[in-house]
């Protein structure tokens, strides 16, 4: 987020899209419905589901899944020819404006409705209400970036909070809405393909130095593999070892058949976690590890807020922390690493990230830090962009609209798009050992009354999801809330486990596959 | 401007807005209070934190009088503790609030005040009472309407906190009582469990089911962290018996700016796991198709020595790692500066697109 | 609000959780405020209903009268008891608490119809021709004099609810008058008037007038009290039933003077007849041209005592549970939909017009140091000829006994000023006269005007119990003392009266109600405290002879 969570009281128009807010992220929907509900704060939803944050929505907006881009270039479209923009912010802080404004120009009413399926009068109503908005924030989650489209997706969300004037300032900004408890971390910590800690890119020469000269050894030049590459690598006989700390690919992944080909592919394949998890079972060897309450250290959430975790419980059995079986491996492996707590790390963290600079344990205990955080001194960073962009001035792009990489066809006419409901977690390994969450949520299909009609299925009878690559069954969920055509199926479950089905068609900067979109056909089980 | 006023001949500061409550509070002064809370506000309902304000007829309650300069208050004399008493012995008296089993007991604030006061069981029993109402149909959550003192928390954290707006009050008078939506029983209600109401009731109307009987408050060491689940990062305490190492309960962590004491339904009440049956707890080798125990030492060594071989074989860019978005920036840290210095290799990554 | 109230007129006069779950959708808040705004009023009947729905009233003034004995003979006549419904769907039948109709006791409403005045003949009479399907027509006649000729001089006057007949007695004279005036000047002659206000609490109107803020942006808002709910009060329905035009001259005075642009006369839903009324007066008077600086709207209650309190019934007014709610902030400053809102009683609105007319002085002239003006008072329970009397304020209370037709009986006890005042026993009433002062001299109160007589044949244990299950059924149970409270006085007295008390049981009445007395949330409280009290100490004797152990 470029915002902060205590910011969202100072809105004027919120526009979630692509967030289902209050099943995947249920404290900051509250504070959305709050702000909504008794501070006169105006609300856009826009999602394929009618969510029920939507029931709290001045406009509530059903597009077609994948057309995202068509959608904000309607509106940055109507906000640009009803002169709505903020001009002076445009002119002082932004450049390629004329580059979008050409783009966007295209993308008229009438052409966004037969792309979006959003009537042309509902688009200008959005684009009204956010662009004459003082200040507007926009929210957005896995329903913008899960796409083969999905850096564009991103792209367009900032060119239109630009466009408004919307970022730096309290109240405004982009803000992604994080779905693992440090996710956020992990970007930050560097556990990605590209850059070290603190986003310093493995190809900057002098980045890398940096860490060569603090670790005393040689580091590899090249950008790593993705996730889905290192599976496909792993397919092709590329990549003989995975290593694998607390993730679970076989139920995570798209095309879930493939990913299994390609973990029983491998030479070695080591998994430390703290369950058996359907990924752990294709290991040669599973270290056991500590979970979140038997360890100390730091997470950071989606707001950059750096926050403590404590242990409480001691760890069961011969598990370990996960720094420390990192550790003894690196040793066995004729290292020295010499780390007596995990607040020995935080100093390194300290030295080698500048935005981590200040941060410390001590200083995070009670109320957390929000990096940017260069020094001891500094009181953190609520918000991104004040006074100007990091790279100067904020880039414009116009973005064309592409469809999905996978769309309904004769034999699989039915789209399919996937996510979380309230009271399960991603891959269930931590949420499903919780009988009471199993009984309030189980495996569904949630289906359109129409489609149910068509294919002869009451609510809570079997349904069957046939995709190109897979099929699952689970008990049909009949709802207004889903338009036709459209079936929702949540992931978290591996007896009906919505990545048999999706397409691992990616996003080719970000990687991300398309959760989101691909073509199944349905039938009664 | 430093402004000041007097409770109980002790000058103290205040905050323009303050009320007399929140000023006793700050200043370590005991007001007692039933209704009263910092997220849910002033009530006036329970009548309980009458104090005397000089110059202002009759008792007034702290929670509603804002403090001014030279306010003079005071907050225990005869007339003010007959009217606690008989507001804590009504109350003791309308509703079934033996504690012997009572989930609250310890963290009560009714059982507080009526200590406080000396109150030992009510002084008198009002006859015609008839609400024996206990519903435990929700999943998570058990009310026991008996023990309910229609504070009104609960009802406005659930429509002013977490607005989830299921709990309100209906009917009136003695009948006025706590419903979710129509009147249903929570269990069939559009409650999704988020476990404000029970975070906020101050007695033992609304209890956490999972944790009924699993350990006295005085009992479990609580411990601040940070949710495990979604990226929002909520503060929160675990509540840990230390004798048999489990987490028996979580409640938010008011005051933080996360998420303010509240949580969600697989936050507060998702902590199954930690405790699991399912847990691993030794390393494993699998031979033949089957996993068979291994010592750390064992098992650490054979990969080791296979990453070596590997490496060594195919090159550092043959062995690729996978961080982890649920372990900690450390963890995550050590992780890929193992990938990177020890192995050599930046194919590292991990579910933040997934 | 009103949204409830014409669900349940279309579907047989029930409200079904199928329409209040409806309502709620359409009006954007949660099912569980619906139904708690539902459940909060009695009016709405969440319960199936017959065809007819009788309910007879059972408090205090009427239990003096025999509704007692009626209850008994309908509930025998229709095989069912209070709360119940005849087999056929064709009766409900409900104990209610006070109608305002005190004067032409016993009254039985049936659906939205007031009978009055019945009697056991009547009665069966009532039933018969409702079960040949039939409303027969009401007998509403009761003892009238106008002392003053200000507020009840069109009481006889069948034509006065018509404007033009209004006028020709120089109805809105005044308001013209007023028109030409500045507004302050006008609250200036009200605040030099010292009118009391009519409905209580005795608060002079003028002075709450100036506590409006200056040169607020905010609209201001000005409601006419007609929730006439007091036990033993029926004097504002005298003026909004037969001279309608006098409320609305004085509303649309007051309005100007407090610049307010709206106002609303929130008037108790069982007085439906009476809101038409209002309402066509209103078009009349709009249609005359008498109202164009102001909108008047009648806002009918739904069933409920304490939205007679100003905080509840904003509440009431914004479509909410008649809660009341913490004062300061006071109405003046933060009243309705968050505006500065003045209310004030019927009667103290329908005296403006003469104020303004006549001038302050002429006002101050009638009645007595301190309490000026016209008053009505309604005499109820054992007297002759039950009825309301406009008098001067410091009329005595044997002259208005006397107009009322004697006491029938040997007087044991008087309540001057609506139920919630402290009783007077017979020798404390010898030289008492109805103003402010005297009454507070004689250690009660005015109130409302509402005067009860009680003759020896009555038990003040049994008053007493009638007097707190009025108030306990009327508690909006937000407050511990208020909702437990009524609960414990409730039980001691129900025991004392089975024979089953002790003296300790008394002790605990007299001191439970002396702590309440100052600590509830709104005056409701003292309304049954202060009484309550009185009854039990002044007449200890007949509780202690109910004593057996």
């Amino acid at each position: 987020m470029t915002n902060d969570i205590p910011g969202i009281k100072s809105s004027d128009v919120i526009l979630i899209i692509g967030s289902d807010t209050t099943s995947a992220h249920p404290v900051i929907g509250s504070r959305i419905k709050y702000v909504v509900r008794h501070q006169n704060v105006k609300l856009i939803v826009i999602d394929p589901k009618k969510i029920d944050i939507a029931d709290y929505a001045t406009i509530y907006a059903r597009q077609r899944c994948g057309s995202d881009v068509a959608v904000l270039n309607g509106i940055m479209h109507l906000i640009i020819k009803n002169n709505w923009y903020d001009k002076e912010y445009v002119e002082e802080r932004c450049e390629g404006f004329e580059d979008l404004k050409k783009v966007v120009s295209e993308y008229t009413p009438q052409k966004v409705e037969k792309l979006s399926g959003i009537p042309e009068k509902q688009l200008q109503e959005i684009a009204q209400l956010f662009g004459t908005a003082p200040t507007a924030s926009l929210y957005y989650a896995m329903g913008i970036t899960q796409h083969t489209t999905g850096t564009d997706n991103v792209w367009s969300t900032a060119n239109l909070q630009m466009l408004c004037g919307n970022l730096g300032k309290e109240g405004g900004g982009v803000n992604p809405l994080r779905g693992q408890c440090n996710v956020q971390g992990a970007c930050d910590m560097g556990a990605l393909p590209n850059v070290y800690p603190g986003y310093q890119k493995v190809i900057d020469e002098t980045a890398r130095q940096k860490f060569e000269k603090a670790w005393g050894k040689k580091l590899p030049e090249k950008v790593g593999l993705t996730v889905t590459e290192m599976l496909k690598a792993a397919d092709e006989g590329k990549v003989k070892a995975l290593y694998i700390m607390g993730e679970n690919p076989v139920l995570s992944d798209p095309d879930i058949n493939h990913v299994r080909k390609s973990l029983e592919k491998l030479d070695l394949l080591v998994v430390q976690d703290i369950f058996m998890t359907e990924t752990a079972e294709f290991a040669d060897v599973v270290f056991p590890a500590s979970s979140f309450a038997e360890k100390d250290g730091l997470y950071t959430n989606t707001e950059r807020r750096v926050q403590r975790l404590r242990k409480a419980v001691k760890s069961p059995g011969k598990s370990k922390e996960d720094w420390v079986i990192l550790q003894k491996l690196a040793n066995a492996m004729g290292s020295d690493w010499n780390y007596k707590t995990a607040c020995d790390i935080q100093d390194e963290i300290c030295s080698l990230t500048p935005q981590y600079g200040g941060i410390t344990w001590d200083r995070v205990d009670e109320e957390g830090l929000q990096w940017p955080c260069p020094t001891k001194e500094h009181p953190g960073t609520p918000f991104l962009h004040k006074g100007k962009f990091a790279r100067g001035k904020g880039l414009m792009k116009g973005i064309e609209f592409k469809e999905p990489n996978e769309l309904p066809c004769k034999e699989y006419p039915i789209t399919l798009t996937t996510g979380r409901v309230l009271q399960q977690f991603h891959t269930g390994t931590m949420s499903r050992k919780s009988q009471g969450l199993n009984n309030l949520a189980g495996p569904m299909v949630m289906i359109s009354v129409q489609d149910a009609e068509t294919i002869g299925v009451s609510n809570g009878e079997k349904v069957k999801v046939i995709s190109r690559r897979g099929e699952i069954e689970a008990p049909a969920f009949v709802t207004k809330r889903i338009g036709k055509g459209t079936v929702f199926v949540p992931f978290h479950y591996r007896e009906a486990a919505a990545n048999l089905l999706t397409n691992p068609a990616v996003d080719p900067v970000s990687k991300i596959p398309e959760y989101k979109v691909c073509a199944v056909k349905i039938a009664k089980a | 401007m430093i402004t000041k006023m007097i409770i109980d001949d002790k000058e103290v500061p205040f905050d323009q807005g303050q009320t007399i409550l929140e000023v006793a509070r700050a200043n370590g002064i005991y007001i007692p209070s039933l209704c009263y809370h910092r997220k849910t506000g002033q009530a006036s309902k329970c009548r309980i934190c009458v104090v005397e304000v000089e110059g202002m007829r009759g008792l007034q309650t702290a929670c509603s009088i804002q403090a001014r300069e030279n306010m003079k208050v005071v907050t225990t004399n005869d007339e003010i503790l007959t009217a606690r008493r008989l507001i804590v012995n009504l109350l003791l008296a309308s509703g079934n609030h033996d504690c012997l089993a009572c989930e609250a007991n310890g963290v009560c604030e009714l059982q507080e005040v009526a200590y406080k006061l000396g109150i030992e069981k009510p002084a008198f029993i009002i006859a015609d009472k008839e609400k024996p109402e206990y519903d435990d149909s929700s999943e998570m959550i058990v009310r026991d309407i008996k023990r309910c003192i229609q504070c009104g928390r609960c009802i406005e954290g659930c429509n002013k906190t977490v607005v989830n707006e299921v709990l309100d009050f209906g009917y009136r008078g003695h009948e006025t009582k706590v419903i979710c939506d129509d009147d249903k029983i929570m269990g069939e209600s559009s409650c999704v469990q988020c476990g404000e109401c029970a975070q906020l009731c101050p007695v033992g109307a609304i209890t956490d089911k999972k944790s009924i009987g699993k350990g006295r408050p005085w009992d479990l060491k609580k411990v601040r962290t940070t949710c495990p689940y979604c990226g929002v990062g909520c503060q929160l305490y675990l509540h840990v018996d230390e004798n048999t190492n489990n987490v028996v309960k979580v409640t938010g962590y008011e005051g933080s700016l996360a998420n303010d004491g509240a949580l969600c339904v697989k936050g507060r009440y998702g902590y199954d796991f930690i405790n699991s049956k399912e847990r691993l707890t030794t390393p494993l080798i699998k031979e033949n198709g089957k996993f068979r125990q291994a010592s750390w030492e064992e098992a650490i060594n054979f990969v080791a020595s296979k990453f070596n071989s590997i490496k060594k074989e195919s090159g550092s860019d043959a062995i690729a790692g996978l961080a982890s978005a649920k372990v900690s920036n450390e963890e995550n840290f050590a992780f890929q500066k193992f990938m990177r210095k020890e192995v050599g290799t930046n194919n590292v990554d991990h579910c933040a697109r997934l | 609000m009103p949204a409830l109230a014409i669900a349940q007129q279309k579907n047989k006069n029930y409200l079904s959780r199928e329409d209040i779950s409806q309502i709620a959708k359409i009006f954007d808040v949660s099912e569980s405020y619906a139904y708690g705004v539902a459940t909060f009023y009695t009016m709405y009947n969440i319960e199936k209903v017959g065809k007819y729905h009788i309910q007879i009233d059972t408090c205090v003034s009427a239990f003096l009268v025999g509704a007692d004995a009626i209850l008994a003979r309908i509930e025998k006549k229709l095989g069912i008891t209070a709360g119940q419904t005849t087999k056929d769907n064709l009766f409900t039948l409900s104990k209610i608490q006070d109608l305002a109709s005190c004067g032409t006791l016993p009254v039985i409403q049936v659906n939205n119809k007031y009978y009055e005045n019945m009697t056991i003949k009547k009665t069966e009479a009532l039933i018969e021709s409702l079960k040949a399907g039939k409303m027969p027509e009401s007998d509403n006649s009761q003892n009238i004099v106008s002392e003053c000729k200000i507020l009840l001089k069109n009481r006889l006057n069948p034509k006065a609810k018509n404007i033009d007949e209004y006028k020709k007695s120089g109805g809105y004279q005044a308001l013209n008058k007023a028109l030409a005036m500045m507004p302050a000047d006008i609250v200036g002659k009200v605040k030099e008037a010292n009118v009391k206000g009519r409905g209580g609490a005795g608060f002079s109107a003028g002075i709450k007038w100036s506590f409006l803020p200056k040169d607020d942006p905010r609209p201001v808002y000005l409601i006419a009290n007609a929730d006439e709910g007091e036990p033993g009060t029926f004097k504002d329905r005298q003026i909004m039933e037969y001279d309608p035009h006098l409320l609305i001259e004085g509303i649309a005075i007051s309005a100007y003077a407090i610049t307010a642009k709206t106002a609303f006369i929130y008037i108790r839903g069982e007085f439906g007849w009476i809101a038409d009324i209002l309402e066509k007066a209103i078009k009349e008077a709009e249609k005359d041209g008498q109202l164009k600086h102001l909108t008047i709207i009648v806002h009918r209650g739904i069933g409920s005592y304490v939205c007679g309190d100003e905080t509840a019934q904003i509440e009431s007014i914004e479509g909410k549970r008649g809660n009341p709610r913490v004062k300061p902030p006071f109405p003046a400053n933060l009243g309705l939909y968050g505006c500065p809102t003045i209310i004030n009683n019927v009667e103290t609105l329908s005296c403006v017009p003469f104020i303004v007319e006549k001038g302050a002085r002429e006002f101050k002239k009638i009645g007595v140091s301190g309490s000026f003006g016209p008053k009505i008072y309604g005499v109820s329970g054992h007297v002759n000829k039950p009825g309301v009397f406009e008098y001067p304020l410091g009329t005595p209370l044997k002259t208005i006994l006397k107009t009322a037709g004697g006491v029938k009986g040997k007087l044991k006890a008087v309540i001057v000023g609506g139920l919630s005042v402290p009783i007077l026993k017979a020798d404390e009433i010898e030289n008492l006269n109805m103003d402010y002062d005297s009454c507070l001299q004689a250690n009660t109160m005015l109130g409302s005007g509402g005067i009860m007589v009680i003759n020896d044949t009555v038990s003040i244990p049994e008053l007493a119990l009638r007097t707190i299950e009025f108030y306990a059924h009327e508690s909006c149970g937000q407050c511990v003392p208020c909702r437990e409270g009524t609960q414990l006085v409730k039980s001691r007295l129900k025991g004392l009266i089975k024979g089953l008390g002790t003296k300790e049981d008394i002790d605990l009445i007299i001191k439970t109600c002396q702590t309440i007395t100052g600590l509830t949330l709104c005056p409701l409280g003292d309304a049954f405290a202060i009484p309550v009290k009185s009854m039990v100490s002044k007449f200890r004797d007949e509780f202690e002879s109910l004593v057996k152990y």
